[in-house]
């Protein structure tokens, strides 16, 4: 839009008679102070408006001028019973505002930007305690399974040292030069057989064996009667402790095979230790 | 009525700040006839419009400090204090007349249709120039700038689109330039 243009809009006299609205206004004020023609307009719009009022004046009643010129006589007598008179030096558009609230309202902000930027370090603080605490826990679990761990050995441990200090517990040695035949694949082999004279229960104690290849399993046996009976297979995981085996109420051997994993109804496997009952 | 300016307006404004009587006397002996006219346009009760008046030279003397001289002429200033104020009182009247039973839409049904009839206030001023508008025209600037009423009101109670009501009176505006020359 060119300034003739916008001049020629009705602008002018919207706004000198108070009819623009908020938006309006501050365009135009600003059109004002960028050019001459806007303001030279406006000058001439209000001249004509000023000249034709003061053509068609009304007087008012010619006692109102008293009153009214009165006030302002009474006005200042109030000032100067202050002190010296109250003379704004700048027209002040947002008076509504106090001082007051202006320090309640720059406190406000100081307030909030410190809220905020506490905001961000204690945020910062948490997810550093978040994760010390993640990892906390997890070393704890790792710890509890650790203990868990160590007490389930302890256990086995404690129960191999009452098998093996307990007078009623027959001790069968098996040896790998016991074995008949070909011999032994192993000839350091030793393992030991803890039998319950009361209970019939019988424990396995392996002192050396070979660790079995994959999917191969060492077996127990029972020769009851030159018959081999299934005493139970051997999880090497378990260590040199006493591991519990079958009942078996009667023997005269007992020997070791390797077999495949999870045993055989027969011994099939070498034979890797034997011993007499 | 023979007004001889003895002062400059940037000499008035500077004495009236400095809260001068003479220069409050000269203000008044100026242009409270001007000013006074432009409230009897708006209340149309010349008692109302004495109330108005006196209250339109406490604003005056009281709001000095916020008249911006780049912003437009001390008349201009003082023109729109006045019709600010009788705009204000017409309305806190109209309110406390018709508190009972009336929505803002009947007052302004009923009261300015009243007042415009009223013989011998459109005989003076702004009204005068108006008579020669077209009716819609009239209409529109009556609610605008007699009333007070702004453009999203008098779209509403004119029936009339926002953009209707904008052009309308920017053109009435134009057309009361051209007479006023």
């Amino acid at each position: 839009m060119n300034i003739q243009e916008y001049i020629s809009s009705g602008i002018v006299e919207s706004y000198v008679l108070g009819l623009a609205d908020e938006a309006e206004r501050a365009e135009f004020e600003e059109m004002c102070t960028r050019f001459a023609e806007v303001r030279a307009a406006r000058d001439a719009f209000e001249l004509s408006l000023e000249q034709h009022a003061l053509a068609g004046a009304v007087a008012p009643p010619a006692h109102l001028r008293e009153t009214i010129l009165q006030q302002f006589v009474a006005e200042p007598a109030v000032n100067i019973n202050g002190g010296a008179p109250v003379v704004q030096l700048r027209p002040i558009r947002r008076s509504p505002i106090s001082m007051a609230m202006r320090y309640v309202a720059a406190a406000a902000i100081v307030l909030l930007a410190g809220s905020a930027a506490l905001n961000v370090y204690y945020f910062k603080k948490y997810r550093e305690y978040s994760q010390r605490y993640d990892q906390l826990v997890a070393r704890q679990a790792e710890l509890a399974l650790n203990n868990k761990a160590m007490q389930t050995r302890m256990g086995g441990y404690e129960r191999t040292i009452a098998g093996l200090t307990n007078p009623n517990m027959a001790k069968i040695y098996m040896d790998a030069s016991a074995v008949p035949g070909n011999g032994s694949p192993a000839p350091g082999s030793q393992a030991t057989v803890l039998w319950d004279t009361r209970t019939k229960d019988v424990y396995l104690m392996v002192n050396n064996l070979p660790q079995p290849e994959s999917g191969k399993q060492y077996q127990l046996w029972a020769i009851v009667d030159n018959q081999p009976v299934d005493a139970g297979t051997l999880h090497m995981d378990e260590g040199r402790m006493m591991v519990k085996m079958k009942n078996i109420p009667r023997a005269q051997l007992f020997a070791i095979t390797l077999e495949q994993e999870g045993g055989s109804p027969t011994p099939k496997g070498p034979m890797y230790v034997m011993g007499k009952v | 009525m023979g007004i001889t300016l003895t002062y400059t307006e940037q000499e008035l404004v500077s004495l009236l700040r400095n809260r001068d009587n003479k220069a409050f006397a000269y203000l008044y002996d100026n242009y409270a006839s001007a000013l006074y006219s432009i409230i009897l346009q708006i209340v149309s009760d010349a008692e109302l419009a004495n109330d108005v008046l006196q209250e339109v030279f406490v604003n005056i003397w009281r709001r000095i400090e916020q008249y911006d001289t780049g912003k437009g002429r001390l008349f201009t200033w003082m023109m729109n204090i006045a019709r600010n104020a009788s705009i204000d009182t017409l309305r806190s009247r109209s309110y406390q007349n018709s508190r009972k039973n009336q929505s803002i839409q009947e007052n302004v049904d009923t009261l300015p249709v009243t007042d415009i009839n009223q013989p011998g206030i459109d005989t003076i001023g702004l009204r005068k120039v108006l008579e020669q508008l077209r009716e819609e025209q009239r209409t529109l600037i009556e609610l605008a700038y007699f009333k007070g009423y702004t453009h999203e009101e008098i779209a509403a109670l004119e029936q009339l689109p926002l953009g209707t009501v904008k052009t309308r009176i920017r053109n009435a505006l134009i057309q009361l330039r051209a007479l006023l020359k």
